[in-house]
């Protein structure tokens, strides 16, 4: 008792002596990034907080919050894990009194700080990357969304454009966790109901050394198509150059997770003249194409998984606040707002065009790096999406997938 | 309004650290008492979580439960659920020794996780659980946190009498009997095998319950949550820490490993933005170091184990 009495007054020291450091400016605004730095998802998690970071560049070097504020940012690490993920949505929102939340990255980490944090404290949260189907149904008072599409959409647009390319026989190999599952069971559902046969159909854990007796045990019916539902800078990486080596299947499909410039890299552009991947993409071209500019720029990969999405979140955050006028309240109503048609598209790193609209009081819908954004009642994104093929040393699109 | 935020990022902190203390208790009845290395908690932390979530959720096609049952069922479910899971696993284990024990229960644990991970049908896979009611929650934030630090309290505060009564009768010292000397307890007419088995249900429906707390604090549980590094570890080393055998230490470890966890960050989130990126893994090499240092300058913890001298005279 005695221990948690002086933790509360370390706290408040620290609280305090916080205070007296930030003499009153512009009335600057706070958000939280809650990234998954430790854990499962860290090797994901640096390009992605890059990305938010840079959309809150965008900002504050076009004019800023309101009237001379800066955004600013609390970065908290979620871990992964309902646990992590709590602790640093409460300190982000009780501490540092941040007014929106992106992030966390995991969907069990989103569900736990949506509903115990995020929600109670009427703070909008938007996550770039829980794909989970279950954050759709958060009873979220309308504070919960996301710039990801849930993992359905996706499963089910590449069954029927494989299926659409005359491929009818696949094996699947899925992650299993919440990302690789669910894509694997709405692309299952989707692929048989068009008529196509799921030859092989395993989950597998992250991290094995050896992925070989579960290879074989899915080319054993026959598929030389192995669609895989995993990261393509972990163990899906693993799976493909074993699956290569061996010569198990021709033919490799993967979702966006697999559209990573680390398969090109490790196993060489040479051996993946049969590699394609799905992965969400713009409407608006112009806008992935000026993120790519401006993160690559920033000396980063802006093919890396969920960074173009990142970016979004961050940026629609802040579109949110100008326009709700850093009012918590009406955060949500103001990010439906500027995100959904009509109005003025705004593109990525259009923050002085965006403000000044937003200042003479028209209608604006943001066009992102990752889609329009068009949310629907439970907060989620339809998403678009193309098919992937690799050329030299990346990835050039055959179109969007139907 | 910095106070509040602060006030109520503390009773976060409390619930947080009551659910640990909890499971830290019930290690200290397998470990501390009885001598029984079970790092398998994150399976008995798992199974009373997913059992008072079954059974207090509302209904989802094409998974078992939906009962919506009350609250108090569904905690009751995950200490009689967690106990009675804990009887063949002890039946099978227990007659292991020391590191073959713990290589067994963390087997089992694993099994339990990939159990949870799997089965559709029964816990929702890796997508979980959600929708789950939390006792209170319709209050306002602050006042809904404190009600619910309320009911963690007063759970540690019972399991924290009963153990205490239990350490101090006959029962305990027998216990310890067992644990130090098993020959001699034997020779004295104990049933070794009996009452470790009694030793390891116990702890184990204590770790259920802590589950249970956690589940309906979330209102939502998923295997990440079940993590043996978060589940299991974290808590051996509250314990060790903390000081095992003594159950105000138990409770003491969980609040140490808590605030140097999440009170470091604080202070790390005033460097420089690439700096506290990396000082986030920090945190994790800080507890592992205080745990080194307490191995190497303090082995008995920091409120060791109390002997009763009379008895030793």
């Amino acid at each position: 008792m005695k221990l948690k009495t002086t933790a509360g007054l370390i706290g408040s020291i620290l609280g305090a002596t916080l205070l007296a450091a930030t003499p009153a400016q512009a009335q600057n605004v706070k958000i939280g990034l809650l990234g998954g730095i430790t854990g499962p998802i860290a090797a994901m998690a640096p390009p992605m907080l890059a990305a938010s970071q840079l959309a809150v560049a965008h900002v504050n070097e076009q004019g800023g919050i309101g009237n001379g504020g800066k955004l600013e940012v609390v970065v908290g690490d979620c871990g992964c894990n309902p646990q992590n993920a709590t602790d640093a949505a409460t300190k982000a929102v009780n501490i540092d009194r941040v007014i929106g939340l992106v992030g966390p990255a995991c969907s069990g980490a989103v569900l736990a700080a949506a509903n115990s944090v995020a929600v109670p404290a009427g703070v909008l949260l938007i996550t770039p990357s829980g794909t989970s189907p279950q954050i759709t149904t958060i009873n979220d008072k309308d504070l919960v969304f996301r710039t990801v599409p849930s993992d359905d959409y996706q499963g089910r647009a590449l069954a029927r454009t494989l299926k659409a390319r005359g491929t009818s026989k696949v094996a699947v190999a899925f992650l299993n966790n919440d990302y690789g599952k669910g894509l694997a069971e709405a692309f299952k559902a989707e692929f048989e109901s068009n008529g196509g046969t799921i030859a092989g159909y395993s989950g597998h854990e992250a991290g094995k050394a050896s992925y070989r007796s579960d290879l074989a045990e899915l080319a054993k019916a026959g598929a030389d198509t192995l669609v895989i539902f995993d990261y393509g800078d972990g163990t899906g990486l693993v799976i493909m150059r074993q699956a290569l080596e061996n010569n198990f299947f021709k033919n490799f499909v993967g979702a966006d997770g697999m559209k990573s410039d680390a398969v090109i890299r490790e196993l060489g552009a040479e051996n993946l003249t049969t590699f394609f991947a799905s992965a969400p993409v713009g409407e608006a071209s112009t806008s992935l194409e000026s993120f790519g500019k401006a993160f690559a720029a920033a000396g980063q990969s802006p093919d890396a998984i969920f960074t173009t999405t990142s970016y979004d979140a961050a940026f629609l955050m802040a579109l949110a606040i100008e326009k709700a006028g850093g009012d918590k309240t009406k955060l949500a109503e103001s990010l439906r707002a500027v995100s959904s048609a009509p109005g003025e598209p705004i593109m990525v790193g259009e923050w002085a065009k965006a403000k000044q609209l937003i200042a003479e009081g028209k209608d604006i819908d943001y066009k992102g790096a990752a889609g329009d954004h068009e949310f629907d009642k439970n907060g989620d994104v339809p998403g678009t999406y193309a098919f992937f093929k690799v050329s030299g040393d990346t990835y050039e699109s055959l179109g969007e997938m139907k | 309004m910095e106070l509040i935020g602060l006030a109520n990022y503390a009773i976060f902190m409390g619930i947080l650290i009551g659910i640990y203390a909890l499971l830290a208790l019930g290690l200290n009845i397998q470990w501390g008492l009885t001598g029984l290395f079970n790092a398998g908690i994150a399976g008995f932390f798992a199974v009373g979580a997913y059992t008072s979530a079954i059974l207090t959720s509302p209904h989802v096609v094409g998974r078992v439960g939906g009962f919506d049952l009350p609250i108090v069922v569904g905690w009751a479910g995950a200490i009689v659920f967690a106990g009675l899971i804990a009887w063949p696993i002890g039946k099978v284990c227990l007659r292991f020794r020391s590191d073959y024990l713990a290589i067994a229960t963390i087997g089992v644990a694993e099994i339990i996780r990939l159990v949870i991970k799997s089965e559709d049908w029964l816990t929702g896979s890796s997508r979980g659980i959600t929708a789950i009611p939390r006792p209170f929650g319709e209050l306002d934030y602050v006042a809904s946190q404190l009600a619910y630090l309320g009911l963690v309290i007063a759970a540690v505060a019972v399991v924290y009498f009963l153990v205490e009564r239990q350490l101090k009768s006959p029962w305990g010292r027998m216990m310890r009997a067992i644990r130090d000397n098993e020959a001699a307890a034997a020779a004295m007419g104990k049933r070794i095998e009996a009452r470790r088995l009694q030793a390891f249900m116990f702890g184990a429906a204590v770790m259920g319950l802590a589950g249970a707390l956690f589940v309906h604090f979330n209102r939502s549980i998923t295997p990440e949550a079940i993590d043996p590094m978060i589940a299991t570890f974290l808590i051996w080393i509250m314990l060790i820490l903390g000081g095992s055998g003594n159950n105000r230490g138990a409770i003491l470890g969980a609040i140490v490993i808590w605030v140097v966890w999440s009170v470091s960050e604080m202070l790390t989130d005033r460097l420089p933005t690439d700096v506290a990126l990396q000082a986030k893994y920090i945190r994790i090499f800080v507890v592992g170091l205080t745990l080194q240092l307490v191995l190497r300058f303090r082995p008995e913890g920091i409120l060791p184990e109390e002997r009763t001298r009379r008895t030793a005279r």
